[in-house]
């Protein structure tokens, strides 16, 4: 298997190389061209994430209902091109199978077929809600694929850095998280627009992105007419 | 205080070193990451009232984050909408920012909203602008990237690509192809620019982009 970030601007892409017998899975609707020998399955993958229910699992986790795996079915190599909704960098990670990664629920497009994906990972439980904070743990050996809204910068945490939730991409399981509230209390959390942040110490890599989705949607969103009905 | 921009043009983020004793005002909301141990609180510009106004009418925080750090720590922010991160020295000059351009500040700087008059609530970029005065850094952002342009004259600007202005420049509103078609599509409003003075332009604007979007709301 051969995976290659394309382009390293705003439009990234992804091109995937396919031996015989190996598979790739990506978030569906992120592959935008195939060679003819490619088989694509769709799916709600069972793995972790059990079934239907982990489907919905991570249609919260603000990915699609579905999984899509690729193959190919002549006994020849074959190709996938992947590229995700938002305008930004992919990041290719090199899980090495000693530490897990954590991803967040939108930047997840997609993983080698040794990496298990659990959707229901329950690290955040009990937080406040209001925003949309599903994250994905990823485990095993093998290639994760991440997206981002805008530029990705690959930090090296050693003593503790503090990330808007809206900002993280993945992360090492080997850090340690706490969410919080960046302005010390709720009522300056809240006036000064910082919502939730996750605190991180401890030694790992963690990869953030320049701009927020989020926020973006919501500075567009007053500018659109309502939704019919 | 140090800072670094870098992701310009499309994905501009600033980044701010604070020593002690620094502090450093930034949009409310638009911290991506810091060191740990940053210090963090809330402060109003503006004045209350012109604040409380803004908040409602042209649906803007009222609040900025005032950072500083103890020891000494970094700060990254970035603004909702990708594009570009200016910085302009402050030696106690004016400067005009469109609403929303404003992104950060070093506190020697003063700002104020300012009501701008049906000339700005024609111009479609908000009833407020922002003043800049005072001394320091200051910061601002573009949707797309920026063009900086002196003009010694006059200089006709689509409204939506204004993002700031020296004060050696006014302007008027202008319509271009007559009352009707502005009226009904809120198009063909332009600004008139004329004096001595640096503008500063946006190569996109978010409004036209929320109206190509609204062909395919349902």
């Amino acid at each position: 298997m051969d995976v290659q970030v394309a382009e390293r601007g705003a439009f990234s892409w992804i091109q995937v190389r396919l031996e015989p017998g190996e598979q790739f899975i990506s978030e569906s609707g992120a592959m935008f061209r195939a060679s003819p020998n490619i088989d694509i399955d769709v799916t709600t993958r069972n793995r972790g994430g059990g079934g239907i229910l982990g489907g919905a699992a991570r249609m919260f986790a603000g990915e699609s209902f579905f999984l899509s795996t690729y193959s190919s079915n002549d006994g020849r190599p074959g190709e996938v091109g992947l590229a995700p909704t938002h305008q930004g960098q992919v990041q290719k990670i090199d899980c090495d199978g000693a530490t897990d990664w954590i991803c967040a629920g939108g930047s997840y497009l997609g993983s080698s077929q040794s990496l298990a994906i659990n959707t229901q990972f329950q690290g955040f439980r009990g937080m406040l809600s209001g925003e949309s904070l599903s994250f994905i743990a990823v485990s095993g050996a093998g290639v994760l694929l991440v997206n981002a809204f805008g530029k990705i910068t690959g930090i090296d945490v050693a003593g503790g850095l503090t990330v808007d939730t809206g900002h993280v991409v993945a992360f090492q399981d080997s850090l340690s998280y706490s969410i919080g509230k960046a302005g010390g209390s709720l009522l300056q959390s809240f006036l000064t627009g910082e919502g939730l942040v996750l605190n991180f110490s401890g030694q790992g890599r963690i990869y953030v992105q320049s701009h927020n989705p989020d926020e973006f949607g919501r500075e567009i969103g007053p500018m659109l007419p309502p939704r019919r009905g | 205080m140090d800072y670094r921009i870098d992701g310009n043009p499309d994905y501009g983020q600033l980044t701010v070193t604070l020593a002690p004793g620094d502090s450093f005002l930034a949009e409310a909301g638009s911290m991506a990451y810091m060191s740990d141990g940053m210090k963090l609180k809330s402060r109003l510009i503006g004045g209350f009232l012109k604040a409380l106004i803004r908040k409602f009418v042209a649906g803007e925080s009222l609040f900025v984050g005032e950072y500083s750090h103890p020891t000494s720590g970094s700060a990254t922010f970035s603004p909702n909408r990708p594009g570009s991160i200016r910085q302009r020295t402050m030696r106690n000059d004016t400067f005009i920012l469109t609403a929303g351009s404003f992104m950060a500040a070093t506190p020697g700087v003063k700002l104020t909203t300012r009501f701008g008059g049906l000339r700005a609530i024609f111009s479609g970029e908000g009833a407020f602008i922002i003043e800049a005065s005072g001394q320091g850094e200051l910061f601002f952002n573009s949707y797309g990237a920026i063009i900086e342009k002196q003009v010694d004259g006059a200089l006709t600007v689509d409204t939506g690509h204004v993002v700031a202005w020296e004060s050696g420049l006014t302007y008027d509103v202008a319509t271009v192809g007559g009352v009707k078609s502005t009226l009904f599509s809120g198009e063909g409003l332009v600004m008139r620019f004329s004096g001595k003075g640096a503008i500063y332009l946006q190569t996109r604007t978010l409004g036209g982009m929320a109206r190509w979007l609204t062909q395919f709301s349902r």
